[in-house]
């Protein structure tokens, strides 16, 4: 085994003990620290996903070199290693972007509380990416949860402790539902290992035993997991949990944490239960009618919307909504298309986060529209990333948003019975969403002669432009050249069987 | 391959520098240069594009793929002749309507805004006519919504914001209709690349034809927005007046043929003989007359001369696409003739109106009476290319109507080959309803008018000049119809 393979280990280990480490540094430390173990864990996993890609099939770590059903157990394939890369190049992109914002929404004295939690988060959205051990992944769910937790209450203002509550209820009622569906599976095939479960799995299917309790947990386990990551009617903790947290926050648990159990349950989906038996189930029918239903009625809410925060918050259940649809299209290809749209969301929705607060910051701290008015003459960088990131929600052309709906609506085409209906959804969430968000560009390029508030200019703001540049590339790369990457997810499915 | 790219993103660079370098105003104390070095560079930006466009249009010989969007789907380049005949049209009327603006600009805000998005629009334009298949096509169609709304919407009163965002909405509904029939033609047709005599596999029309039918009525339609066909017209009326004139010009003339080339490259993807016979070509009939007689009739009734000219120009593109929609060589030709005589009448009719409005503020057409006496060349002009839009020879009118009209009655359609005809014969009299009476009006006012109150009020010549030339090829395409036709010939039978 190549030393290479040690990497997933490490970049779990060295984010979840750096959290650690901070408790005791000074703020400045911790976040150099934070910032060191972003980019080590990007490098390790540029790394593996390079050497991956060079052998061309995945390894499994045995934690302890205890083979299993004993030991636990740690898996590494394509999809992961490039997951893995593209959470620290958001994560790193979302924290130098909200970085300037952080003294004046975070006590001075919780600083490195908050860089310990932004390190808890990471080492667990690690963990449920590689991980081959549902119980560890439950394990860190939880720990996942916790931090997000901690991430939206740091700013302690009132309708953020509200928002952390309503979010921990839900939160905690998903990981219920999961554990008991992890419960029933336990108590079904007699493991926790991914791998073997799947093979129990397999044989339960073909005695045609126990079907009930079968579909019982499998419902149990993606219900729990659409409720943390907000499918449509399990979405009402999402906007105020996005909408009044820290920047960073809001960048990182909108395009990030939400993304770490979606991966979760396409790994249950493929490497669990195994695609083919969770296609047999009723399941993906659900998951497709909520996905569509997301898909507009997230939409609508964010039109209703008059906070600019709160709109991109709601539009993000609309994607969230994309994302089921693919997955419940229950094909090869839309699958690869969802996982594309968890990417290129990702990309776009920390781009418009981080976008939005450049432009309230030169709007007196006001979120209104009204207000927002001509913003984007005031902050120059903020307004042309809030239009690129619009215009890549809308899909137009040169952009991640484009190539997503082109994949999803290819993959729909072969779907024989939902093909009209995903089209048509398609169709009228492109329209909505153009409707919001071209509404809003209209409206910061709207120029006021009497305005109370002043400009900004690259001077004053390096760090954060430079941030936003990165981010727009990020977004044209995945929209220009997608090709390399959809081939990368294709290899990674083909890896999961 | 570079002469093509060059005309492409010279312009697009250009206006994307224009709209950041100058974003402050540039009237007032604080102007940043003088209006004069902008408009001459300007100017000059716009001619070496045209320049580089003609260029192109003569040497440039291949089709070359830039690069790949998806692993099938490249976005590449290709002129062809039917693209030639558009570009012909922009780089026209597109400089010509750009000087005009120098001089209408000036009391204007915000003139490096409008200037960067015009440049930008240009760029759009020529990409569309030398984009060499569907999804390079679809790419430059949303580039040119986006990058033509600002036009729009450029005083910034709220008539105009709302204007811009019902042309947003319009033109996105029908740009995502036509995707969804992007998608459908991706999965029966072998690949995407232009041509003119049908894509789609056999085995697949054998299979899904009633289904592809509905494909090509869905996108006709999606396309067809942007053209202002009669279901989804409604925003071109309100859209094209609330612009500056000269970028109404450019709208009416130039853009919404955007939508027509479109119709074009579609019914080639689908071929003209799995489309002819079928429902789609009669719902497609249909809604052309429907469009070409409502627009005159709107046109007769509409008060405000800019309004006016709008719905005429939703009238008149349908006539091109009753045109495609009859299906053979003669009404063919005679809709890419109508595609330059209205391009040159409507872009020469929009400058004269906005002359109007720039020397004396009058917008109403019964205000506008005795205004020949006071602009005489402006309203010859107008008339003239009144006179080409009714149809009247020598004008280029004349000829294109002559096509549509003959290859309507060759047709041997049911009904049509006779109502189509008829139907257009009653729009063109509206039309003479609809402009004649500003001339007789304009230079013979009564006896009760007031001879004695009036000043000469001709424009200065960055006006009268762009409008003479387009209404002097608005006659030029009508006495020397061959050269046009033979283009158009090499169009149908060669490429």
């Amino acid at each position: 085994m190549d030393f290479i393979c040690n990497f997933p280990f490490f970049s779990i280990l060295l984010s979840l003990f750096s959290g650690t480490v901070c408790s005791v540094l000074p703020a400045k430390a911790a976040k150099i620290v934070n910032r060191v173990v972003i980019l080590a864990v990007g490098l390790m996993s540029a790394a593996l996903l390079l050497y991956l890609l060079s052998t061309g099939e995945s390894f499994i770590y045995w934690m302890g070199h205890f083979p299993a059903p004993w030991g636990n157990e740690i898996r590494a394939g394509v999809l992961e290693a490039g997951m893995a890369l593209f959470f620290c190049i958001i994560m790193y992109l979302s924290m130098a972007g909200g970085a300037h914002k952080l003294p004046g929404e975070v006590v001075e004295s919780k600083h490195n509380l908050y860089y310990i939690l932004v390190n808890l988060l990471l080492s667990s959205l690690l963990a449920l990416v590689y991980t081959n051990d549902m119980f560890t992944a439950y394990v860190f769910v939880e720990i996942n949860t916790i931090s997000a937790c901690g991430l939206i209450m740091i700013r302690q203002v009132g309708r953020t402790i509200e928002a952390a509550v309503r979010y921990m209820i839900m939160s905690l009622l998903g990981s219920g539902l999961l554990l008991f569906g992890l419960c029933i599976m336990y108590d079904l095939t007699g493991h926790l290992l991914m791998s073997n479960i799947k093979e129990s799995v397999e044989l339960i299917v073909a005695n045609g035993e126990y079907q009930i309790p079968l579909i019982v947990s499998v419902a149990l386990m993606c219900t729990g997991l659409c409720i943390k990551s907000a499918l449509f009617p399990f979405h009402a903790w999402l906007p105020d949990a996005y909408g009044y947290s820290t920047v960073s926050s809001a960048a990182i648990l909108s395009s990030l944490v939400s993304k770490g159990y979606i991966f979760l349950l396409i790994k249950i989906i493929y490497r669990v239960i195994g695609f083919s038996v969770f296609n047999s189930t009723r399941m993906i029918d659900v998951l497709f009618v909520f996905g569509l239903m997301g898909m507009i009625f997230g939409s609508l809410s964010a039109i209703k919307e008059n906070d600019i925060r709160r709109m991109i918050a709601f539009s993000s259940v609309a994607q969230i909504g994309y994302i089921y649809m693919g997955f419940g299209m229950g094909t090869q290809a839309g699958m690869v298309a969802s996982i594309f749209h968890i990417l290129s969301h990702a990309a776009t929705k920390s781009l418009l986060f981080i976008a939005a607060i450049g432009l309230t910051d030169v709007s007196g701290g006001s979120r209104r529209f009204a207000d927002l008015t001509g913003s984007a003459y005031r902050n120059k960088w903020a307004g042309v990333a809030f239009t690129a990131g619009s215009l890549s929600m809308v899909g137009v052309p040169l952009f991640s948003g484009f190539i997503s709906k082109l994949l999803f609506a290819q993959a729909a085409v072969q779907v024989e019975g939902k093909m009209l209906a995903s089209l048509i959804v398609l169709g009228i969430s492109t329209v909505l969403n153009a409707v919001y968000f071209m509404k809003t560009v209209i409206r910061i390029y709207t120029a006021t002669t009497e305005t109370p508030y002043e400009g900004i200019t690259f001077r004053h703001m390096k760090a954060y432009a430079v941030t936003l540049v990165f981010f727009i590339l990020l977004n044209v790369i995945l929209g220009v050249s997608s090709q390399p990457v959809v081939n990368m997810i294709g290899q990674g499915l083909a890896m999961f069987a | 391959m570079y002469l093509i790219l060059s005309s492409i993103f010279f312009p697009i660079l250009a206006g994307l520098f224009l709209l950041i370098r100058f974003r402050t105003p540039l009237s007032g104390e604080n102007r940043a240069v003088s209006r004069k070095t902008l408009t001459s560079l300007i100017g000059a930006l716009l001619v070496i594009t045209a320049a580089l466009v003609v260029a192109a249009l003569m040497c440039a010989k291949d089709g070359f793929t830039l690069f790949y969007l998806t692993k099938n789907l490249p976005v590449c380049f290709r002129i062809d002749n039917v693209g030639r005949l558009f570009s012909m049209l922009a780089v026209i009327a597109i400089p010509c309507a750009g000087f005009f603006s120098f001089a209408y600009m000036k009391h204007e805000a915000r003139e490096s805004r409008y200037y960067g998005f015009y440049l930008l629009a240009f760029g759009v334009l020529n990409a569309l006519c030398f984009a060499g298949n569907l999804i390079t096509f679809y790419l430059f169609f949303e580039l040119l919504t986006l990058s033509s709304m600002p036009l729009v919407l450029h005083n910034g009163s709220k008539e105009a914001l709302m204007a811009g965002l019902k042309y947003l909405f319009y033109s996105l509904c029908g740009a995502y209709a036509a995707l969804f029939g992007i998608y459908f033609l991706y999965q029966n047709c072998d690949s995407l690349t232009f041509t003119a005599d049908g894509a789609l596999r056999a085995s697949s029309i054998a299979e899904h034809g009633g289904f592809l039918l509905v494909t090509a009525f869905v996108m006709l339609l999606g396309f067809g927005v942007k053209a202002g066909m009669f279901p989804m017209h409604a925003w071109l009326p309100t859209a094209h007046p609330v612009a500056p004139a000269p970028a109404s010009a450019v709208l009416s003339a130039v853009i919404v043929k955007a939508g027509v080339l479109a119709i074009i490259r579609v019914v080639g993807m689908f071929g003209r003989d799995f489309l002819r016979g079928t429902w789609v070509q009669t719902v497609w009939l249909i809604l052309a007359l429907i469009t070409v007689f409502m627009g005159s009739l709107l046109a007769y009734r509409e008060p405000v001369l800019k309004k006016r000219l709008a719905y005429s120009t939703v009238s008149q593109i349908s006539y091109i696409l009753f045109g495609l929609a009859v299906m053979n060589e003669t009404s063919f030709t005679g809709s890419l003739m109508h595609v330059l005589a209205h391009g040159f009448v409507k872009a020469a009719l929009f400058l004269c109106a906005g002359a109007i409005i720039y020397k004396t503020g009058k917008t109403r057409v019964a205000e506008m009476r005795g205004i020949g006496k006071e602009m005489p060349l402006t309203m010859w002009c107008f008339t003239i290319a009144s006179l080409g839009l009714i149809g009247i020879p020598p004008t280029g009118g004349f000829v294109s109507k002559w096509y549509l009209a003959l290859g309507s009655l060759k047709s041997g359609l049911p009904v049509f080959d006779v109502l189509g005809p008829v139907i257009l014969l009653v729009s063109a009299m509206l039309t003479a309803g609809y402009l004649l009476p500003l001339t007789i009006h304009g230079f013979f006012p009564g006896a009760d008018y007031d001879y004695g109150g009036f000043q000469k009020k001709e424009p200065c010549r960055l006006m009268t000049v762009p409008i003479v030339i387009l209404t002097m090829l608005s006659v030029l395409t009508g006495l020397f119809p061959d050269m046009v036709a033979g283009i158009i010939a090499m169009a149908i039978t060669g490429r």
